[in-house]
């Protein structure tokens, strides 16, 4: 079973029983390895030793199996009860440093684990002060690169949110975090290179949510996000990223003039998309919107949006029949709505 | 392929996973055992086939996991107290009826120191939070009839800080949604009673389209299928917000026959 794991989605070639009984073999000798390695281990850690030996075995067990937290945590508990109270700063921020190269080797191969990310920010979270002129000096350094390793992560796979998660994380840990500006030309630039980046979109909606408390006129901006996001759908209509982000901007939608604007920005596209799930999807809701919140101004009949609905309702139920009992129920407010 | 479930092929397969000692995969696991315990006892009690496992054996195995310095459970003999497989071992104890094994006031109190002034949980000393711990120490405080030692609006208002604008929950303040957030939180705010925290409609729209042209359920918009998909998104539609005919569940289960 270990070796099918190995080889998983590789076809297996044909080998001779020799060749088997060599592979069998080896499993064997590095299961016993493996299971030798952890009751040492284990056994150490019962009788509460905090040696370097007992250090470096738990780099061998690591490397074999990163996610056993427990021994993580034995490696974090040596670290802090037996070296670092026998070390100088130096010595620690050293050591530090040397297990963050680690985690950094075990992230790439496997970038969704959990316990590495959490022993990298034990590491972070406990540099200590120095160097001798300069207290923050090496705490500086190491955030300062953080962003750019995360940085890197992301570009590997920008939809990795643990890594994103880190990276609100080292932005919130930094003794000096650079503005949110910069980092929502950082959204920018991942959405610009993917539209269907509904991480990066989500990201945005969190800082455009601090920057509007704080401004009284954020009319501008929110334009220029619209026009922002019409792009996305323009580019790939069929990607749901763009017109979520675009459901959050329009919001209770108590601005009458920027709901009339958007549709009629969808209404566009749907000429040139007349199938488009998202865009037939979408004007329901913001003609919807339109008949709940500003009934009493409305120019159309009133009759006439809720006829739209009931259409493109019907039509979606066919060219979206997984969702079709939502399409009946919100057909049903339709007309109910009077 | 077949029209009913195979539920004997299930259930060898679920008593077989346990005889796999040979094998390095199988102790590359260790980290999750109690919990895929806590799985397997769970998928034979929908097959109603409970006994299939001997219940003793696996009593003592979970009281085998109890880590008695910290006061809560691990996921393996020897391993270390974490909330994750406490909740496990708690919820084996349960439906096994025997909760009597328990030392409920040690635990309690173990639940409970691993909550933060921010109303979050972490899994264990070393401090990682998720909303995920916060499913875990709610749902294990409330099987042991201590809930109400829990302070439900600190809990709450951290679980509401991690919604987003989609109508979704994330692992923490900040955090994209995901399926597998969504059910731990709505599941938490559900046990607290406290629902009404939940936009039902944006949630629901969201829930709904996870699910793909092939039938599958994603986690979050854009990805591929996977198992965590279903159960993420449609424990939270149906046993939270009545909305579980947003799914088409015919074509869930069978790919490629969808509702008609």
């Amino acid at each position: 079973m270990a070796s099918m794991l190995a080889q998983h989605g590789v076809k297996r070639a044909r080998q001779s029983p020799e060749a088997l009984k060599a592979q069998k073999d080896k499993e064997t000798a590095k299961l016993q390895e493996y299971l030798v390695l952890t009751d040492d281990i284990f056994t150490k850690k019962k009788s509460s030793d905090w040696s370097r030996p007992a250090f470096d075995l738990t780099t061998r067990l690591l490397n074999m199996n990163a996610e056993l937290y427990t021994v993580w945590n034995y490696r974090r508990n040596i670290l802090t009860n037996g070296i670092f109270p026998a070390s100088t700063p130096e010595e620690i921020n050293g050591m530090l440093s040397e297990d963050l190269d680690m985690t950094m080797v075990f992230l790439r191969k496997r970038p969704k684990v959990y316990w590495i990310w959490n022993h990298r920010r034990w590491c972070l979270e406990h540099v200590p002060d120095g160097p001798v002129d300069d207290t923050n000096g090496w705490r500086q350094a190491y955030w300062l690169k953080e962003l750019s390793v995360i940085g890197k992560m992301l570009d590997a796979d920008s939809r990795n949110f643990l890594a994103w998660d880190y990276r609100r994380y080292v932005l919130a840990s930094m003794p000096n975090p650079p503005p949110e500006a910069n980092e929502l030309a950082y959204t920018t630039q991942k959405i610009e290179s993917n539209f269907s980046n509904f991480s990066a979109w989500h990201q945005r909606s969190k800082i455009y949510t601090r920057l509007w408390a704080d401004q009284l006129d954020h009319q501008t901006t929110k334009d220029e996000e619209f026009e922002l996001v019409k792009q996305a759908m323009y580019v790939d209509p069929n990607d749901q990223s763009a017109w979520i982000y675009h459901r959050w901007l329009i919001g209770p939608g108590d601005e009458k003039v920027v709901l009339d604007r958007e549709i009629s920005v969808i209404q566009e596209l749907l000429t040139v998309e007349p199938d488009s799930k998202w865009c037939l999807e979408s004007l329901v809701h913001y003609k919807l919107l339109l008949v709940n919140k500003h009934g009493e101004k409305l120019t159309s009949d009133r009759q006439q949006l809720l006829d739209d609905c009931r259409r493109m309702l019907r039509k979606l139920k066919g060219i979206d029949p997984q969702r079709a009992r939502r399409y009946d129920e919100l057909e049903s407010k339709c007309t109910a709505s009077s | 392929m077949s029209n009913e479930l195979l539920t004997d092929l299930h259930v060898s397969y679920i008593q077989s996973l346990d005889k796999h000692q040979d094998d390095l995969a199988y102790h590359l696991t260790s980290h999750l055992r109690l919990n895929g315990v806590y799985w397997g006892l769970t998928a034979l009690c929908v097959m109603n086939r409970q006994d299939a496992l001997p219940r003793d054996d696996m009593i003592q195995f979970v009281m085998s996991c109890w880590d008695d310095e910290a006061g809560g459970f691990g996921a393996h003999p020897e391993h270390d107290a974490h909330i994750l497989p406490t909740l496990s071992a708690i919820q084996i104890l349960a439906i096994q009826n025997a909760l009597d094994r328990l030392d409920v006031d040690r635990v309690t109190k173990y639940i409970l120191s691993l909550q933060n002034p921010s109303g979050s949980f972490s899994g264990d000393f070393f401090g990682e939070t998720d909303t995920r711990f916060t499913y875990c120490a709610v749902s294990a405080l409330s099987l042991v009839g201590k809930l109400g030692l829990l302070d439900i609006e600190k809990t709450v208002a951290h679980i509401r800080k991690c919604r987003n604008f989609d109508g979704g929950f994330g692992s923490s303040p900040g955090a994209e949604s995901h399926a597998g957030q969504v059910f731990v939180c709505c599941a938490a705010l559900s046990i607290m009673d406290r629902l009404n925290e939940v936009d039902h409609d944006m949630l629901a729209w969201w829930l709904a389209e996870r699910q793909l042209p092939n039938g599958g359920l994603n986690g979050r918009p854009e990805k591929l299928e996977d198992l965590l998909g279903p159960f993420g998104t449609l424990d939270p539609q149906q046993v939270i917000m009545d909305r579980l005919r947003y799914a088409d569940i015919v074509h869930l289960i069978r790919p490629g026959k969808a509702l008609s």
